[in-house]
């Protein structure tokens, strides 16, 4: 019965749903990849590689939401390692899925950049989710993300590689850096804080 | 099985129930509860007190779900406070919240097997334990059925049946009976005085009639500050005593012992201030 209680677990974060939402996502990031004729200009891969790991990081996060943090709070165990499991492991399989849409060129906007982006939007919303609740926790990553696609281009300095980690093309040091440090300080802040509690009683 | 009738405090064979020291909880800037002294043994006891009188934070600091920030809590004899021993706590408390969401398209033999699961409950017993509890609040007919395809009074019995699913030695109630008719009350009542004869039971209410009928303990809570304690007879009495206002003699005691204890606090108030 206790794989009947993790399974239970799963469908309380409603981790089917969350499976089927990120099958989605990645379809819908390989039709992207393919009608964009990316195959001819590998650059016409940045908003795949900036755009989708973001939607697979917020429906990530919504599964973050618990409906009754009251009830989960009586638990015998401590949360984290559950809380770590699921996260490590839904971000493990869209780290592991995504790339499938832009095969090909490493350099360009290729798998290394995909597996970058979605480790570090899913680091952004994990934090968001401790501190605005699960539920909204899309909404800091989509404003970063977007505000990068939008004001990245053109600019030029050391700096940019950092704060702009979302459009660098490949292997910039300072973008993995500032990725897995997000992805590091987000994964842990959630696992030992939990979401914010939502629903019945805020 | 034996069973320790009476809290004895000489013998430390069996702690049973909860005690409380000098419990203080914050929200914010408001002070929820100030140097609450409390013990609570086998029995079902009353919490009575006005809306924001600290019911619900004291029921949650006792549930371990909530901090205090101040004192010391005692359950079944170990420091709720220590992280290492909570969870022992945990395993033999019960717990309905005032509100408890529910996750989605679970049924109700999914809903209390998933709270026994967090209460680490052997796997071989659990079916029966949730089987079992969900009969003793009424719902064995709607077992299979969804969580949010029932009432109001249904979903609350859900709530008692998840809290009493693992034989709990300490129950805590915040409002079971809110929502429910008046036939489900007088069950609810018949479940109360079965389950306080061998643990510790507190009930949050409002309904007078609810701690004339099922408690052996009342205690009253004002302004983050124990009110009154007695039994429902003693503050039956107290209302009997004076002409405060009220339609029955449990009624009036309630009236009569909050007016007392606020008639009283201006030093206590100004103590407080004082020592600040």
């Amino acid at each position: 019965m206790s794989s009947f209680g993790g399974f239970l677990y799963a469908r309380s974060r409603t981790v089917p749903r969350t499976l089927a939402a990120l099958a989605g996502t990645v379809g819908f990031a390989v039709w992207a990849a393919e009608r964009m004729d990316t195959y001819l200009d590998t650059d016409q891969r940045a908003p795949i590689v900036a755009l989708s790991p973001l939607l697979a990081a917020a429906v990530i996060g919504v599964s973050l939401h618990t409906p009754s943090d009251e009830l989960d709070r009586t638990a015998v165990r401590p949360w984290w390692p559950r809380r770590l499991t699921q996260l490590l492991a839904l971000t493990a399989l869209a780290a592991a899925l995504l790339p499938l849409a832009v095969l090909g060129d490493a350099t360009t906007f290729g798998p290394p950049a995909m597996i970058r982006n979605t480790l570090g939007c899913v680091g952004v919303t994990a934090a968001a989710s401790v501190v605005l609740g699960a539920r909204l926790s899309w909404l800091p990553p989509f404003c970063y993300v977007g505000s990068v696609v939008l004001a990245s281009s053109g600019v030029r300095g050391p700096a940019v590689t950092v704060w702009a980690w979302p459009m660098q093309p490949g292997p910039q040091p300072g973008a993995w850096l500032a990725a897995g440090a997000a992805f590091v300080a987000g994964t842990a802040l959630y696992a030992v804080r939990g979401a914010r509690p939502e629903g019945p009683r805020t | 099985m034996t069973t320790a009738s009476h809290p004895s405090r000489s013998l430390p064979a069996e702690p049973v129930g909860i005690r409380v020291t000098g419990l203080r909880v914050r929200h914010r800037r408001t002070v929820a509860l100030d140097s609450v002294d409390l013990d609570f043994g086998p029995g079902v006891h009353g919490l009575l007190g006005p809306n924001g009188a600290g019911k619900t934070s004291l029921i949650r600091v006792l549930a371990t779900v909530a901090e205090p920030s101040g004192g010391r809590v005692e359950i079944l004899g170990h420091d709720a406070g220590d992280q290492r021993r909570r969870g022992e706590v945990r395993r033999r408390m019960g717990y309905l919240p005032q509100e408890f969401g529910y996750y989605p398209g679970f049924t109700v033999r999914e809903f209390v097997a998933y709270v026994a699961w967090l209460k680490e409950m052997p796997a071989a017993v659990t079916p029966n334990a949730v089987e079992r509890a969900v009969a003793r609040v009424g719902l064995a007919d709607r077992i299979d059925a969804k969580v949010r395809t029932l009432s109001g009074g249904m979903v609350r019995r859900v709530g008692i049946a998840q809290a009493i699913v693992n034989d709990p030695r300490v129950l805590l109630f915040d409002e079971p009976t809110a929502g429910l008719d008046p036939e489900q009350r007088v069950e609810f009542r018949e479940l109360l005085r079965e389950l306080g004869a061998s643990s510790t039971v507190i009930v949050s209410t409002h309904l007078v009639e609810d701690v004339a009928a099922a408690c052996t303990e009342v205690t009253l809570v004002e302004g983050g500050r124990v009110a009154y304690r007695g039994t429902p007879d003693s503050l039956a009495a107290l209302g009997d005593a004076t002409d405060c206002v009220g339609d029955n003699p449990i009624e009036r005691g309630y009236t009569a012992a909050l007016r007392a204890h606020r008639a009283r606090p201006r030093q206590a108030a100004a103590l407080g201030e004082a020592a600040r």
